[in-house]
Order: structure tokens, then C-alpha cells, then sequence
């Protein structure tokens, strides 16, 4: 093939794809939308949810975790003025926060699988409830 | 030009096929002491991800579907779960005389499962299927009291009226941040006082609650929650 026909061929592309480009450019912004097809969408804020202003976080335990140990350590963090009652199958605890609201109690479990129940109340009688399963098993699997 | 050019391909087509042969000679001794060194990594790593991925785990939930190979189960957090069950698996039931199996358990019965769960399966391979019975837990605000029957509603937060039992074996106690958390009696509950009560539900009347344990806030008042939903009731 000769120099001449090969930069002749690559120059013939080159235009064709500008020719092509400059087509599509003037096609697409000759495009309307009718309005017919136009939708309007009108976006409502959400009603905020009243959430209780007492709080509770729970460290210790795992829900569904699986003790060796009979006695069970629960501790986490709550309103620093609230009383924070831990229930068991067959166990029960009250307790104050300290002034940081963090807690920790100890409480014995039952063989097999316990509810435990966290409770934290306010001083106004505003309540929160944390629930875990804790089961108590020392078999080998 | 074009001899050049060829002559150039050839030449790096020999460099290549150098290049390889050299890499296919015969290991040496350090070569294969590597290889299993490699061989050993491999089969810890693996062995450690095996290991990572199932942990024991056990769950309360109601039975909802059986088969002979798995049991569909609602936890207290409302998702289904489902439940592998194998020949290794133990069945239980504390009220069952004799031998208890899968085919026993039938839907709507509350059971306890050990066993293994895979982190990345999602399921269980249960090794004890136990069928249990929790107590019920209510907390709330104390709406009225009937010392001669020795019972009394509580108000929850959600607007149900509770009807409690209190029995003999009921055990009661009060928290007072003077008294700390101590044994107390019915006679000492007070309307409008915090309280949380622990049982089971009445087998003759599905709205009452045999009371095994109370525990009342004589110092904390009932929800505001608690009372707005009283008051409506009442209007």
C-alpha cells in the first residue's frame, strides 16, 4: 500500500467521524420533550417519629450468644439519673448508673436458653427495653 | 524494512521461549520446601476462615414450618430463621415422659435451639432442640388495684390493660433510691406506681398474669405515655 492512500483513507475517518459527531450534537438538542409526557413530582418530608428521650446501649451480652459461665455479666450505658433493671428467667437486679450512666451487674442464668430483659426508666417514668437471648451450655460441639 | 521487522519478532519470540525454559527446570530442594511451606499457609488460612465463619449461637423462636430436615422458626426480633437439623440432633421436652423427636414438634410451640450457626449461610445447625416456656415481662404504670382478690391492672405504653394475679409464691419487691432494692409486699403497691411484673399467663383466663415476681418504683410515676393513653381509654 502506498504512504498517499493510507493518509487519504485516515483522513476520509476522521472527517466521516466529525461529519457523524456534528450530526448527532444538532439531533440531540433539537429533541422537545411534549408535554404530555412531563410528570410533575411533589416530595413531602416525613412526620418525625417521637422517640423516647431516655436511651440504653448494651456492651455485654451478645444477643444469642452461648455462655460457659453461670454467672453473667451485663453492662452498658444509660441516662445517668434513670434505674436500670435486669431481668433473667429466674434472677432479677436493680440497679443505678453512675454519674457517666454507665452500669454493670452480674446475673445468674438457668441451664439452656434465658430472656434477658434490660430495662432503663427515667425518672419521669419514661421506660427503654433491650432483649436478649443468652444461652447457658457447657456441651462440647 | 519488513526483513527488519521480522527479524525483530524472532528475536523477541526467542527471548520469551529462554525465559520459560529456564523457569521449567527441575525444582531444587529449596524449591519444594517452599512449596509446602505455601501448601501449609493455604491449609491454616482456610482452616482459620472455616473456623471464623460458624460460631455456636442459640436462639428462641416459634416454630412455624417442619420438616424432616429443617425447622422454620419466628425469633423474639420477628425474622424467620431457619433451622438445619441433622442425626446429631438432640430433641427435648421437659414435659415429655418418653422419647421426643422432630416429629413431635408442631407448629406454634416455643423452642430453644443450640447449635451452629454459619455467618455466611445465614443458618442454623441445630444440636438441641428444646421446647421451652419463657415468662411473660409487662412494664408499666399501676391503673388500679383490688386488695380483696389481690390483684391489679397495669397500663402499658403500647394501651393494653394487663390484669396481674398475685399469688403466694409471688415474689414482690420495691426499689427506692433510699432503700435500695428490697423484699416488699402487695399491700405496699400504690396506683400510679412504675412497675415491672414477671409470669405466666393464666391458663383459665388469657387476659390475667399469675405473677411470679414485682418490682415497683414507688418513686418513679407511671409513663407519660402511659397516662395519655389512659386518658383517651377513659374519654
Amino acid at each position: 500500500m502506498k504512504k498517499e492512500q493510507l493518509i487519504l483513507s485516515f483522513v476520509a475517518v476522521l472527517f466521516g467521524l466529525l461529519v457523524a459527531g456534528i450530526a448527532f450534537y444538532f439531533l440531540q438538542t433539537a429533541k422537545t420533550i411534549p408535554d404530555a409526557n412531563t410528570k410533575t413530582a411533589s416530595i413531602t418530608s416525613p412526620t418525625p417519629t417521637i422517640s423516647p428521650s431516655i436511651t440504653l446501649t448494651l456492651d455485654q451480652p451478645r444477643d444469642e450468644e452461648v455462655v460457659s459461665n453461670k454467672v453473667l455479666v451485663v453492662s452498658g450505658k444509660t441516662q445517668s439519673n434513670a434505674v436500670v433493671t435486669v431481668i433473667a428467667d429466674s434472677a432479677s437486679d436493680v440497679i443505678t448508673p453512675s454519674t457517666d450512666g454507665s452500669f454493670s451487674t452480674t446475673v445468674n442464668l438457668d441451664n439452656g436458653q434465658n430472656v434477658l430483659e434490660v430495662i432503663s426508666i427515667a425518672p419521669n417514668g419514661e421506660s427503654i427495653t433491650i432483649k436478649k437471648t443468652v444461652t447457658y451450655s457447657q456441651e462440647d460441639f | 524494512m519488513y526483513r527488519k521487522i521480522l527479524l525483530f519478532l524472532l528475536l523477541i519470540v526467542c527471548c520469551l521461549l529462554t525465559v520459560n525454559i529456564a523457569h521449567a527446570q527441575t525444582p531444587t530442594t529449596q524449591d519444594k520446601s517452599d512449596q509446602i511451606r505455601d501448601q501449609l499457609i493455604t491449609n491454616i488460612a482456610s482452616r482459620v476462615a472455616q473456623l471464623k465463619l460458624v460460631e455456636k449461637r442459640g436462639i428462641i423462636g416459634v416454630v412455624t414450618n417442619v420438616t424432616n430436615t429443617q425447622i422454620t422458626v419466628t425469633d423474639s426480633q420477628n425474622n424467620t430463621r431457619f433451622i438445619d437439623v441433622d442425626e446429631l440432633t438432640k430433641f427435648s421436652d421437659p414435659d415429655t415422659s418418653g422419647t421426643f423427636g422432630i416429629s413431635d414438634i408442631t407448629n406454634n410451640t416455643t423452642v430453644g435451639i443450640l447449635g451452629l450457626y454459619n455467618k455466611e449461610s445465614r443458618r442454623i445447625l441445630a444440636r438441641f432442640v428444646s421446647v421451652i416456656s419463657n415468662p411473660i415481662i409487662i412494664q408499666g404504670g399501676i391503673s388500679a388495684i383490688d386488695s380483696n382478690d389481690y390483684t391489679f391492672n397495669v397500663a402499658t405504653e403500647n394501651g393494653k390493660q394487663i390484669a396481674v394475679d398475685v399469688e403466694n409464691l409471688t415474689r414482690t419487691y420495691s426499689f427506692t433510691q433510699k432503700t435500695d432494692y428490697i423484699k416488699s409486699g402487695f399491700s405496699k403497691i400504690k396506683e400510679n406506681y412504675n412497675v415491672i411484673v414477671v409470669g405466666v399467663p393464666d391458663k383459665k383466663n388469657k387476659d390475667t398474669l399469675i405473677a411470679t415476681r414485682i418490682i415497683f418504683f414507688p418513686e418513679i410515676p407511671s409513663s407519660p405515655k402511659v397516662n395519655s393513653t389512659l386518658e383517651k381509654t377513659q374519654k
